[in-house]
């Protein structure tokens, strides 16, 4: 089987879980006897690849950072240009390519990519796969969701021959808010590469981008109740459109102390200090999925999550509260930092249940749902 | 038994321990139970025992923990049971006053102490003296049957389960290596056909009928088939539509049937058979889940640790020997409180989660130990 596979992200270059996605998946599927070429914006990055039944297909140069929440002034600026130009330029190069190499079926991710796929599915005529990782609102905490995005995503799901999710939360924002048939959407959950324990300090880590969607603000209320009973150190590491206010209200609450703003960390960097974290909170507002709690917990580190995230539904071995409940949030912290017992059987179970998050099982439903359309 | 909410910030606010239990949770879920079955199991033994004057028999084991429900919530039910018992064709069993573990301790005095009290609970009540013994949740290993023959009971129930028994047959009567008692083993696969499978549309014996049950019985040799299980089965466990009351209705026409079978209560069974056999038993057996040990409240390291904590309060109790706080520490024994917190639950099908108040194990853990931790610090004070 051939696929012609568009994204707009792969390691190195990462704006979110959905290059660790997309390494994941590409990589699988061509061990898999599957034949990839995954188009991707040419970045400054060197992208490594050595798979043979893989080939990372740069176009054009771009670097987009999707999730950023668009401010009024952007909507016809340079960033909107840049998707344009990208997808136009992927459809004369896939359209090109497919005359020699003769795709099976075109399979896009997420709204950058839609334009393409829908204008390479009538071109082509061949069959397009649409895997959705987050939603236009998801990105705004269902908060002014923008009806630009909003239309471009319901005509990819509309246009798309089948739909994959990467989770049932996310299936129902789609059948409930896009007014998808929820028969053509299949739900994958998504995996990790466990990175392995490491010594742990007395930190509890968020990590993300800081924007509305991940819930920083939350993470900070909580460690300020936290801080009036335990001694111990917050870590904020990403960055985004709320670093600044973010750290305004680290300093409101009295907490600056106690709060280390990290930044963006390199890929190096994001391992060592999910190794060293006592505790990992994703207090996310919206969260189709949520690999990094997959990662945290994969470094042995416990994991509180949002009730609502993807991988809560999928994952056992983690606390879940509800992301605005900042007291029982606080709860969970200090109960995880006082009680042993509860940290150790975390970690434990936590680890063994991560083996069952494998990029092979991902790739395996994958195929699955290309041979439903193929 | 149902707990509070209890956060780490409840810690140390001089909550009072009563408040430890969700008072208005329990007496629902109570009197829920009791209206679906309870009452109209009652109610039907005593029409069958009527009806087959006496030849019908059934043997309860009632902790104090319900029985102070009855008290407090539905009187009436104890007037049924005393009823019942009144019939002579029903048995009255032993046990811990309230659904512990306090058997598994590093000593035994507390088991002694609330296997005293339920003996004192029964005789207020009954003015009766049971002969024999089961434990909660039947477990059962070599030290626990000696101490139980120690206290002077005659026999003591377990699971009949093969990790004790390899391929001998649980239909007869045993003794344990070191003592002088004789086991009954539950009949799991019988029971359970009742307790767990009578509703189960995929299994084989689905529908499981009076008449085919007896033929199953019939046919079962030994001298004795211990059915045990819980009285949730009749109404709660198998609703009413799914004609459980029907098949208890009509079990003992169908077994009147078969020659070689009859009804009899646990103390008429010690005092009819003699053991077979010997069972040798070092570590300690139940009759839950898969793995018949006491995994299902000790498994984890969780659990461990708020055994150990509530072993430890309970020596620090004993020195101070304030008899509410006594009191207080013996409901937080409730195994309950430690099956919340299994994690098998993610592996053993939805059962624990069934029951379970809590969304996952580790909430159950979280409230549990903050309840505990404010516990031993009321008790410092």
């Amino acid at each position: 089987m051939k696929v012609a596979m568009i994204g707009w992200e792969y390691p190195p270059f990462k704006a979110g879980g959905l290059a660790t996605h997309c390494l994941g998946l590409t990589s699988s599927l061509a061990d898999k006897n599957i034949l990839v070429d995954f188009y991707m914006p040419k970045t400054k990055h060197r992208v490594y690849n050595n798979k043979g039944n893989l080939r990372i297909i740069e176009v054009g140069e771009t670097e987009i950072y999707p999730y950023d929440r668009p401010d009024e002034k952007d909507l016809s600026g340079a960033f909107f240009e840049s998707v344009y130009k990208y997808n136009n330029l992927v459809v004369q190069k896939v359209s090109r390519k497919h005359d020699i190499v003769k795709y099976d079926l075109i399979h896009v991710h997420d709204w950058l990519t839609m334009k393409a796929g829908i204008a390479l599915k009538e071109k082509l005529g061949i069959p397009l796969i649409v895997s959705i990782h987050s939603t236009e609102y998801d990105r705004s905490g269902w908060l002014y969701p923008n009806q630009w995005f909003i239309d471009i995503e319901r005509e990819g799901m509309e246009k798309a021959d089948l739909i994959i999710t990467v989770s049932h939360f996310t299936k129902r924002t789609i059948v409930e808010k896009y007014g998808i048939n929820p028969d053509k959407i299949r739900v994958i959950h998504n995996a990790v590469y466990p990175l392995g324990e490491g010594e742990k300090k007395n930190l509890v880590l968020f990590l993300g981008r800081l924007t509305i969607q991940k819930g920083a603000e939350f993470f900070l209320k909580a460690a300020k109740k936290v801080l009036e009973y335990e001694n111990t150190k917050f870590v904020v590491a990403g960055t985004g459109d709320m670093f600044h206010r973010l750290v305004d209200t680290a300093v409101h609450l009295g907490i600056a102390n106690n709060v280390i703003f990290t930044g963006r960390l390199t890929d190096e960097e994001v391992r060592h200090i999910y190794q060293i974290a006592s505790v990992y909170v994703m207090p996310s507002v919206s969260e189709p999925f949520g690999i990094t709690a997959l990662e945290a917990a994969s470094a042995g580190t416990p994991t509180i999550v949002s009730k609502t995230a993807g991988v809560a539904e999928a994952f056992k071995n983690c606390l879940k509260v509800d992301f605005w409940d900042v007291d029982e949030m606080a709860n969970k912290i200090i109960s995880l930092l006082r009680y042993d017992a509860l940290r150790n059987t975390l970690a434990k179970e936590g680890k063994r249940e991560i083996m069952l998050f494998t990029w092979d099982r991902v790739a395996d439903k994958t195929i699955e749902v290309y041979r439903e359309v193929v | 038994m149902r707990l509070n909410r209890f956060s780490v910030f409840h810690i140390g606010k001089n909550i009072h321990p009563m408040n430890y239990f969700n008072q208005t949770l329990n007496k629902n879920i109570f009197e829920k139970v009791a209206n679906k079955c309870y009452l109209p199991t009652n109610n039907l033994l005593l029409k069958l025992i009527d009806q087959y004057k006496g030849e019908f028999k059934v043997s309860f084991s009632l902790t104090g923990t319900f029985v102070e429900y009855c008290q407090q919530y539905m009187p009436s039910l104890i007037e049924s049971f005393q009823q019942l018992f009144s019939t002579g064709s029903v048995d009255l069993i032993e046990e811990t006053y309230f659904h512990s573990l306090a058997s598994l301790y590093d000593e035994l005095d507390e088991f002694e102490e609330q296997v005293l009290m339920h003996r004192e609970m029964i005789k207020q009540l009954f003015n009766y003296r049971p002969m024999v013994f089961r434990n909660t949740e039947a477990i059962y290993d070599n030290r626990i049957a000696r101490k139980v023959a120690d206290m002077g009971y005659k026999g003591i129930i377990t699971e009949g389960t093969e990790k004790i028994l390899g391929w001998k047959s649980p239909n007869y009567l045993y003794k344990p290596i070191n003592a002088n008692i004789k086991v009954l083993l539950r009949n799991y696969t019988l029971s359970d056909d009742i307790g767990f499978r009578f509703s189960a549309q995929g299994w084989v014996g689905f529908p499981l009928t009076a008449d085919k049950y007896a033929k199953w019985m019939a046919n079962t040799p030994g001298d004795i088939i211990n059915l045990f299980m819980d009285y949730e089965t009749f109404g709660e466990h198998h609703w009413p539509e799914t004609g459980i009351f029907d098949f208890l209705e009509h079990l003992p026409e169908e077994v009147f049937k078969h020659e070689n079978l009859e009804f009899i209560t646990v103390s008429e069974a010690v005092k009819r058979y003699e053991p077979v056999g010997e069972i040798d038993v070092p570590w300690a057996i139940s009759w839950a889940d898969e793995q018949r040990d006491v995994s299902t409240w000790l498994g984890n390291e969780m659990q461990h640790a708020c055994f150990r904590e509530l072993q430890d309060i309970g020596k620090k109790l004993k020195e101070k020997g304030d008899r509410d706080l006594l009191n207080i520490w013996r409901k937080l024994q409730t195994s309950d409180h430690l099956y919340y917190i299994s994690t098998k639950g993610f592996e053993d099908g939805a059962v624990h989660q069934y029951f379970s108040p809590y969304d996952d194990p580790y909430d159950g853990f979280i409230n549990y130990m903050n309840i505990l931790q404010d516990f031993k610090q009321q008790l410092i004070q």
